[in-house]
C-alpha cells in the first residue's frame, strides 16, 4: 500500500508539466492578459515544451504535444494540425540544443529559446499566411514572441525547483 | 568544415529520428501526421470533416468541464460576498428575533394579565355590589402571617372588613388600609375567621386559619357527622361580608373538617375589593 502510494504520489509529481500543457490547451484560460495590460501576452505551452523537452523529454512525450497541439487548434478554432507543427517545431529546436549542448545554464537556454519561437512562428506564420484565410496581427504575434522570450528565465527559475522536487522524489 | 556540416546532420537526424526512452514516436513522425492533419483539414476533405465534427464536440465538452471552475471564480466572489452579507444580516436578524421575543414574551404577559382582568371584570358582574381591582404588590410568605398587599387603599374608597375575591372565590378581607394600599388578610391565616354556611339543612360554622393552606371548620352543631366534598360559602352573619360568597369545598381529615380553597392563595396576581359598607364597630 505504502509503495503504491509513492507511486502514485511520484506519478503525479511527474505528470504536472504534461497536465499543465493539457490544460492550458483544453481550457479557454489563455496567457493573454489584454484586459490587465494591452499588449501583455505569453505563450506558456511553448515556454513549457521547450524546458522539458530540453531538460527531461520523458516528461512530455511527442506524442503528448502532439495532440495537445490538436486540443489546442480546435479550442481555437485554427485550421487542424497547426499548433502541432508549432510546438513539435520547439520540440525539434529543444531536442537539437540538447544533442548539440553539453553544459547547459539559464543564459544558453533563454539563447536558444530565441530559435526555437523563432522557427515556432516562423512555421505558424507561413502556414497561417499560405494555407488558410485567417487574418493575423504581426504586432500582436511580436509582441507575444517578445514576452514569451521575456518571461522564459522567470519560468526557468520555477521549473528549475520543481525538477529538483522531482528528482528528489525519484531518489526517495 | 566537413566535420561540423556531419556534425550538424548527425544532430538534426537525432533530434528528429531518436524516440528516447519513454516515447512511441518520433518527432519525424509526428510531424508528418500532423502536416497531412493541416493539409487534409485546409482543403476541405469530407472524411477529415466529419472526424473533425466528432473531435470538436468532445473537445468542447471537455473544454466546457475543464473551465467550469475558473468559469464559476466571478461567482464564487460574488456568493463569498453574498455570504459576509449574509452572516451579517443574520447578524442583525437574531438581534432583531430576539428583540421580537422578548417583545412576544411581554405580549404572553400582558395576554395572560389581560385575560385574568376579564376574568375579575366578568366575576364582577356576578357578584351583586360595587367593586375594585387590585392588584397584589406583595405576597411574601410568612410562617406567621398570611397576607397580601394590594395597590388600593383609602383613596379608591377601601376600608377594613371588606372581602377581597379572586373571580367569585373568596381569598380574604382587608385589615390594613393606606392611603394608596391594603393589606388583605388571607383566609388561611391564623388569625382569619370567617362565618361560613354549607350544606342543605344549611349548617354554619366558623372558617378558622391555621396558618396552612387549608383552613378548618369550627363551632359545627353538635350531632353533625361531617363529611366531605361540600360547598362552603360565606353566611354574611358578621354583617361585614356579603352571603352567598364561595370559598371552597370540605374535606374530612381525621376529626377534623378542613376547606380546601377554590382559590390558591399562593398564586395571586389581581384581586377584587368589594367596596361594601362597613361597620367600622362591628369590625
Amino acid at each position: 500500500m505504502a509503495i503504491l502510494y509513492k507511486n502514485l504520489r511520484a506519478s503525479i509529481v511527474n505528470s504536472l508539466p504534461l497536465i499543465i500543457l493539457y490544460y492550458l490547451s483544453i481550457s479557454e484560460i489563455d496567457t493573454h492578459f489584454s484586459n490587465m495590460f494591452a499588449i501583455l501576452s505569453f505563450n506558456l505551452q511553448i515556454i513549457i515544451i521547450y524546458y522539458w523537452m530540453l531538460k527531461n523529454s520523458s516528461v512530455l512525450g511527442n506524442g503528448h504535444i502532439f495532440f495537445a497541439g490538436v486540443i489546442n487548434d480546435v479550442v481555437m478554432g485554427l485550421p487542424l494540425g497547426i499548433s502541432s507543427i508549432s510546438y513539435l517545431t520547439v520540440s525539434f529546436v529543444a531536442s537539437y540544443i540538447r544533442q548539440v549542448t553539453v553544459n547547459m545554464s539559464l543564459f544558453t537556454d533563454w539563447f536558444t529559446f530565441l530559435l526555437a519561437i523563432f522557427f515556432s512562428n516562423l512555421v505558424y506564420l507561413v502556414l497561417i499566411l499560405n494555407f488558410s484565410d485567417l487574418q493575423i496581427s504581426y504586432v500582436d504575434m511580436s509582441y507575444n514572441a517578445f514576452f514569451t522570450f521575456l518571461f522564459y528565465p522567470f519560468i526557468w527559475t520555477i521549473f528549475n525547483f520543481y525538477q529538483k522536487i522531482m528528482l528528489l522524489r525519484v531518489d526517495d | 568544415m566537413s566535420s561540423s556540416r556531419d556534425d550538424f546532420g548527425i544532430a538534426i537526424r537525432s533530434a528528429l529520428l531518436q524516440k528516447g526512452a519513454r516515447q512511441k514516436f518520433s518527432l519525424v513522425f509526428l510531424l508528418i501526421i500532423s502536416i497531412i492533419i493541416f493539409l487534409l483539414d485546409t482543403y476541405q476533405f469530407k472524411f477529415i470533416k466529419l472526424t473533425k465534427i466528432l473531435i470538436n464536440d468532445s473537445i468542447y465538452r471537455a473544454t466546457n468541464i475543464a473551465t467550469a471552475p475558473f468559469k464559476m471564480l466571478p461567482k464564487l466572489n460574488e456568493k463569498i460576498k453574498e455570504t459576509v452579507f449574509a452572516i451579517e444580516e443574520n447578524k442583525d436578524l437574531k438581534a432583531e428575533l430576539k428583540n421580537f421575543r422578548n417583545k412576544e414574551f411581554q405580549v404572553e404577559f400582558l395576554k395572560n394579565q389581560n385575560d385574568s382582568l376579564r376574568k375579575i371584570l366578568e366575576s364582577d358582574v356576578k357578584i351583586r355590589g360595587k367593586s375594585i381591582l387590585a392588584k397584589v404588590l406583595l405576597d411574601k410568605d410568612s410562617p406567621y402571617l398570611k397576607s397580601i398587599v394590594i395597590n388600593r387603599g383609602s383613596k379608591s374608597g377601601i376600608n377594613k372588613g371588606m372581602p377581597v375575591v379572586d373571580g367569585n372565590y373568596l381569598i380574604g378581607k382587608i385589615v390594613e388600609v393606606n392611603y394608596l394600599s391594603s393589606r388583605v388578610l388571607l383566609l388561611n391565616d391564623l388569625n382569619s375567621r370567617i362565618p361560613i354556611t354549607f350544606g342543605k339543612e344549611p349548617i354554619q360554622a366558623i372558617l378558622s386559619g391555621k396558618g396552612e393552606n387549608k383552613p378548618v371548620l369550627e363551632y359545627l352543631p353538635e350531632l353533625y357527622e361531617p363529611y366531605g366534598n361540600q360547598t362552603v360559602f360565606t353566611s354574611g352573619k358578621d354583617g361585614l361580608l356579603l352571603p352567598g360568597i364561595p370559598v371552597g369545598k370540605t374535606e374530612m381529615d381525621e376529626l377534623n373538617v378542613k376547606v380546601k380553597l377554590f382559590s390558591d392563595p399562593n398564586q395571586l396576581s389581581f384581586v377584587t375589593v368589594q367596596l361594601i359598607n362597613t361597620n367600622k364597630d362591628k369590625f
